[in-house]
């Protein structure tokens, strides 16, 4: 084996690590950069259809969550709230079934309930399940969190029926 | 608890009928990834490294012996094909955890035994003998343990109950190297065992159960560890009693500098708990207190403990040729450095240097061996891998939504993290020396075993993470 040989394969060896840092890199600039910018579809007025009365009235309520095999919540007793509804904005109407432990809400696609709209942070709050109790915490949002008109600053109980407002968006939380 | 993972939402993303009138369920706008792209990613990565590290294997050969030698590579196929098998295995029961993790690990681990099989060729060493034959061996083990973290950890929410036992584990493991009949002395530090023909560094594995216990203690304890205290020049300073767990942290890493003669575990244990409760609580000023308080145990070790004042010394006076030629004196620090400078910027070719002059040079001293044959190029090459390591460990805790997940995987990839910066700085002289293991690269069955159990912890948190559901709500157009 000369020597030029051994130089040629030594330098491409190191070219090729390095080659292989840049498809690590390369794989990860989705996470970056955030992810590609979808098309933002036509918005259809669906919030005329539902109008803003508390409860909407939608024939068969959209749930948005699969039903999941343990479904069973354990620190979750039977008055705790199960699920949000949207009551305004656009997507009123709109009925999530809250998870086990916390929901997170802001603009970040990593939240558990996405709201992109221009008053909402990227980690605006979440709410928590707190000895049976929801309980909403604003993250130092920018345009705050609002329960029934008042600016959240401590982490506070969600009564069911009470209305959380964030930006364009309001909901509440349902049995 | 014990429930699964939310699941994701197969709910087809915009509305499959553009034209007809659009229903409500069209407008619950729910991502769906196309299937299994992160394991086609992974396994084109997995590819990649494999060559990579067979590559090295034979560089290492043509450049030592000039000829190449199949029996290595046949052995070596044993853990390429179970890195394989964790791959389908993901594909089974975690089609979303992360893509990078396993590849950067399975590319640092196939340079560190083509590194050690080319120590053993310049020492000598063949069969059983060779550490490269039992480096591999290791590995075998390791992501068997990875495979098998994996497979009975379907839900990481599940350790969290189970904090006690992992502190109590963590403890009995740092403890176990002092104890009569198992413990084994070695020149420097008391952190071995050996059952068997088997020694084993158990110290390695506590920092998993300890992280385990750190995040499920926190998790509980952050709100009156971040909540309550007085504000000084700006920082809000806890109160004095709640500066109880920290002080038992301390007492127990300075019991590891006294007991077990070993500061790089002291310091890597600290460091641990100070960033999970850095990161638990929000405050910067755990940060300061920590670190004044392990400054404080510092010096005060190097001016009690005999030991630790040589380490000082070497390190601050290393090319003394008093302190170089002293019993236990900068010598191989030194003689790592000069290997270092010999590599240069591009190295001397695999095979091709003189890495075995120094001691240890397959284990502690992996680093400055591939920096000498790898040059200053291929070591910020493997320096940026544990970088991207460490912060896919960072991004997996930032997207969590259960708090325990995230300080685990936040604590898990930071120890790793710290180990690295350890090593390094020591064999760089930017700190003291101590005898830590790389991560991944350097001999050692111990080491290799827990980080390839952190991966598959990884793997399981960055799953349950991407299956999370999402609903998006999209703004109004304005």
């Amino acid at each position: 084996m000369s020597e030029l040989t051994l130089l040629v394969l030594r330098l491409g060896f190191l070219i090729l690590m390095w080659a292989f840092v840049f498809m690590i890199v390369y794989a990860l600039r989705s996470d970056l950069f955030g992810n590609r910018a979808r098309k933002k579809m036509p918005e259809p007025a669906t919030a005329e259809a539902y109008p803003s009365s508390p409860v909407p009235p939608p024939p068969a309520p959209p749930v948005a969550v699969l039903p999941e095999p343990h479904r069973a919540a354990p620190h979750a007793g039977a008055g705790t709230p199960r699920r949000l509804v949207i009551t305004s904005g656009p997507k009123e109407g709109l009925e999530v079934e809250l998870p086990l432990e916390q929901l997170t809400i802001g603009r970040s696609s990593e939240s558990g309930l996405v709201i992109r709209d221009d008053y909402t942070s990227t980690h605006h709050a979440r709410l928590m399940l707190w000895n049976e109790e929801w309980v909403i915490q604003d993250l130092d949002s920018t345009n705050g969190t609002f329960l029934d008109g008042t600016r959240v600053t401590l982490p506070t109980p969600v009564r069911p029926g009470s209305t959380v407002t964030i930006g364009t968006t309001s909901f509440e939380l349902r049995r | 608890m014990s429930n699964s993972p939310t699941e994701a939402i197969g709910t087809p993303e915009a509305s499959p009928r553009p034209s007809a009138p659009t229903t409500l369920t069209s407008t619950i706008r729910i991502r769906l990834r196309e299937p299994a792209r992160m394991r086609n990613l992974e396994l084109g990565l997995l590819l990649v490294a494999l060559g990579l590290g067979a590559a090295a294997v034979a560089l290492v050969q043509l450049g030592a012996v000039g000829e190449l030698d199949g029996s290595i590579f046949v052995l070596s196929a044993v853990p390429a094909f179970l890195v394989l098998l964790l791959h389908v295995i993901e594909r089974v029961v975690a089609k979303e955890a992360d893509p990078i993790v396993v590849p950067i690990a399975t590319f640092l681990n196939g340079l560190g035994i083509a590194m050690i099989h080319r120590l053993d060729i310049a020492e000598g060493y063949t069969g059983w003998d060779a550490f490269a034959v039992r480096q591999i061996v290791w590995t075998v083990i390791a992501i068997v343990l990875a495979i098998a973290g994996l497979l009975i950890v379907r839900n990481h929410r599940v350790l969290q109950r189970y904090r006690y036992i992992a502190m109590f584990v963590g403890i009995v493991l740092l403890l176990l190297p002092v104890l009569p009949g198992i413990g084994e002395t070695d020149a420097n530090a008391d952190v071995w065992i050996r059952v068997g023909i088997f020694s084993f560094q158990p110290g390695e594995l506590a920092k998993i159960a300890l992280a385990i216990f750190f995040a499920g203690y926190l998790v509980t304890a952050r709100d009156s560890l971040s909540l309550v205290g007085r504000t000084i020049l700006g920082m809000r300073f806890p109160r004095a009693r709640d500066l109880g767990p920290i002080l038992v942290v301390w007492v127990l890493s300075m019991g590891v500098i006294v007991l077990q003669r070993d500061l790089g575990t002291a310091l890597l244990y600290f460091g641990l708990f100070l960033v999970m409760l850095y990161v638990a609580t929000g405050r910067a000023s755990w940060i300061l207190i920590g670190l004044s308080l392990f400054a404080a145990g510092a010096w005060l070790a190097s001016s009690l403990l005999p030991y630790v004042a040589d380490r000082f010394h070497n390190w601050l006076d290393a090319f003394n040729p008093e302190v170089y030629n002293r019993l236990g004196g900068s010598y191989q620090l030194v003689q790592g450095i000069f290997g270092l400078a010999d590599g240069g910027l591009v190295g001397t070719g695999l095979g091709r240097g003189r890495p075995d002059i120094v001691p240890l040079a397959e284990s502690d001293y992996i680093i400055a061996s591939l920096g000498e044959e790898l040059g200053l190029i291929g070591l910020f090459a493997i320096l940026a891998l544990y970088l991207v390591f460490v912060a896919r460990g960072f991004r997996i805790g930032v997207a969590g939504q259960d708090d325990f997940g995230r300080l685990l995987a936040v604590g898990l990839s930071f120890v790793v993290g710290l180990q690295v910066f350890i090593v390094i700085g020591g064999v760089t002289r930017l700190i003291p020396l101590t005898g830590l293991t790389t991560p991944f690269l350097a001999a050692g069955g111990s080491s290799l075993v827990a980080n390839w159990i952190i991966v598959g912890l990884l793997l399981r948190l960055s799953d349950s993470v991407r299956r999370q559901r999402h609903v998006v709500v999209e703004g109004s157009p304005a």
